[in-house]
């Protein structure tokens, strides 16, 4: 679904990405991951059409981003890294200016319902919690059956509760068919999360595998951590004691 | 035929929101409508008063002849004078006339109207007492004594001055300063309501996350601009009431002719605010430009005062100002009664700065 050969960027005189390659299948979960300053967000902002490609190209269901970017932004969508509205508008409204934008008309009803928020139909964006507003985001970038969803660190700063159910919309959003291709700071989320996973430092991609291959192999190496042979850790015991049940209503 | 229809549909579902959420902003209500409001009435009762010269002077009478009574009585009757009661004595006078509170003193001395020895009328001679700035109110009000004193004893002059009043209506101050006014609701409207709400949209993402879908900065345009163009008439349809039942403005010119105008203007102007908001990439950026835009065209294109009282050279120069015919035309169409085709020059003006404003609009607009 998507190819990624060469993909370079620079800013200034440094390399921001510097000669990338990667694929996403239909339908799988792709992880960037790295630490600040490694070429992640860039990555993401290139083949969402945001900011000119300086080197390599990007093919999204065959269609070249940097030559046809308004094709590329009917079979795309977006997430933010912090999901913001104008304020004074109801949710059903930022539904319909969503589809409105794509030239289309929509049951908005029908989307919040996937992303549970029917209840809050009525109300202005403004008074949403930091989870709704995420969820609020991620329905309205699916508002016109995209093929390739981008999402860009979704979970920071949300509490554990409202974190699993977001990981829960986004492999419902993968088991429509959607290919999901995303940046995460969070390993636990990585693992749980993303069926493959690329890492990056200063502009390269180090590895590229599924979680399960790339401990395996790391473990292969010969590495060893020091055995705590815990069967919960203290998140486990957060969710025990706080339950799943979003907090957020 | 079918990509129009969307591309409108996508227009139109971004106003009929827009125009939503600002009837629920009590602030943006307040300055688009409550404040332009705010400023006619202030302007308005400046400039409605009747537009006679009358001079506040204090009136000394030392006199109890009959002819000063006389004299006093005509003065205070004629209209003319607007004559300070607390000031009885000349001290008080000289004190009042310092602070600017009076223009001038008059004194009618004992003596006044009483008959001197070796003649046969009786006479006087009033005093006019004024400082130094009011050189001409003491001239003036000299001959306006005059003319009061020649009442009393009928004096037959040879040659005399026979006026004439003109049927028609000249322009009242408040017809310049209306036009005026509604040309700061435009910029108003225009330019702060972009040049505020860009760069905020900017700086949240919003417009950012909206260029990933595929709209396109001319629906963008004109999406906001319908919208705006909705709250202007609100707005301009408000003033215009109060201007009419309030101040008595008197609209001579056709109604249709004078909206179809306001809304050129309109969207000339909301133009150069579309170009600022569009380019700022947050506020800091925007203020400093937007003001060396704004106030010369608040202060040279007749907003506030009318143009004409300016020195020649600067009239020339401010007649080039994006606002100056949009202001200009409002007045000859609502007030003179002229028609379209008969402000040709306000017109070609308005079209030529509309072409050149969104040329520039559309180049410098960012979505981030």
């Amino acid at each position: 679904m998507v190819e990624v050969r060469g993909l370079k960027k620079r800013y200034g005189d440094k390399w921001a990405v510097n000669g990338i390659d990667f694929d996403v299948k239909k339908g799988e979960i792709f992880g960037i991951l790295g630490p600040n300053g490694a070429g992640k967000t860039t990555t993401l902002e290139m083949m969402e059409t945001l900011r000119p490609i300086d080197g390599g190209t990007v093919l999204i269901d065959g269609i070249d981003v940097a030559k046809e970017p308004q094709k590329i932004k009917y079979i795309i969508g977006v997430q933010p890294q912090s999901p913001s509205f104008q304020d004074k508008t109801r949710l059903t409204e930022v539904i319909k200016m969503f589809a409105a934008a794509y030239g289309e008309k929509v049951d908005p009803m029908k989307f919040l319902r996937d992303v549970d928020l029917e209840d809050k139909a009525k109300s202005y964006v403004e008074d949403l919690s930091g989870g709704q507003k995420q969820r609020l985001s991620i329905t309205t970038a699916l508002v016109h059956g995209p093929k390739v969803f981008f999402l860009d660190e979704p979970t920071t700063g949300l509490d554990p509760q409202a974190r699993r159910h977001l990981w829960e919309l986004i492999k419902k959003v993968r088991d429509r068919g959607i290919s999901v291709v995303m940046t995460t700071h969070y390993m636990d989320e990585a693992e749980l999360l993303c069926d493959r996973i690329a890492i990056m430092d200063n502009g390269k991609i180090i590895a590229i595998d599924t979680p399960k291959n790339l401990i395996r192999a790391l473990l292969k190496r010969g590495f060893k951590k020091e055995q705590h042979v815990e069967q919960a850790n203290l998140e486990d015991v957060f969710i025990d004691l706080t339950g799943k049940g979003l907090r957020d209503a | 035929m079918r990509s129009i229809k969307k591309s409108l549909f996508t227009v139109l579902t971004f106003v009929e929101v827009d125009t939503r959420r600002y009837f629920r902003d009590r602030l943006a209500i307040f300055f688009t409508v409550i404040f332009p409001l705010i400023f006619l009435f202030v302007f308005g009762s400046l400039n409605s008063g009747d537009n006679s010269v009358s001079f506040r002077v204090a009136l000394l009478n030392k006199s109890d002849s009959e002819i000063a009574q006389q004299v006093v009585k005509q003065l205070k009757d004629g209209g003319i004078l607007n004559i300070n009661e607390d000031a009885t004595t000349l001290e008080k006078a000289k004190e009042l006339m310092i602070k600017s509170q009076l223009d001038a003193t008059i004194v009618v001395p004992e003596d006044y109207g009483t008959v001197k020895e070796g003649e046969v009328a009786p006479s006087g001679q009033m005093e006019v007492i004024y400082t130094q700035n009011n050189d001409e109110s003491g001239a003036a009000l000299a001959s306006v004594l005059k003319d009061v004193s020649s009442k009393i004893v009928p004096v037959e002059v040879p040659f005399t001055v026979k006026t004439e009043q003109l049927n028609s209506k000249s322009l009242s101050p408040f017809d310049y300063t209306f036009a005026g006014l509604l040309g700061f609701a435009i910029i108003g409207m225009g330019i702060f309501g972009p040049i505020n709400v860009f760069p905020e949209l900017k700086k949240m993402g919003i417009l950012r996350r909206l260029s990933t879908t595929p709209i396109t900065v001319w629906q963008y345009f004109l999406s906001t601009m319908i919208s705006q163009l909705i709250i202007g008439v609100l707005s301009l349809s408000i003033m215009f009431l109060v201007a009419i039942f309030v101040f008595n403005l008197n609209v001579v010119g056709n109604w249709l002719e004078l909206i179809a105008f306001l809304v050129m203007g309109t969207i000339m102007i909301l133009g150069i605010g579309l170009a600022l908001g569009g380019w700022a990439k947050n506020e800091r950026q925007a203020a400093p430009l937007s003001n060396i835009i704004v106030f010369p065209m608040m202060f040279l294109s007749g907003t506030f005062f009318p143009r004409f009282l300016m020195p020649e050279w600067l009239q020339n120069i401010s007649g080039f100002l994006p606002l100056t015919p949009v202001i200009e035309g409002i007045r000859l169409i609502a007030t003179e009664g002229q028609h379209l085709w008969q402000i040709a020059p306000q017109l070609g003006m308005i079209l030529a700065w509309t072409a050149v404003i969104y040329v520039i609009a559309f180049r410098v607009f960012r979505w981030e």
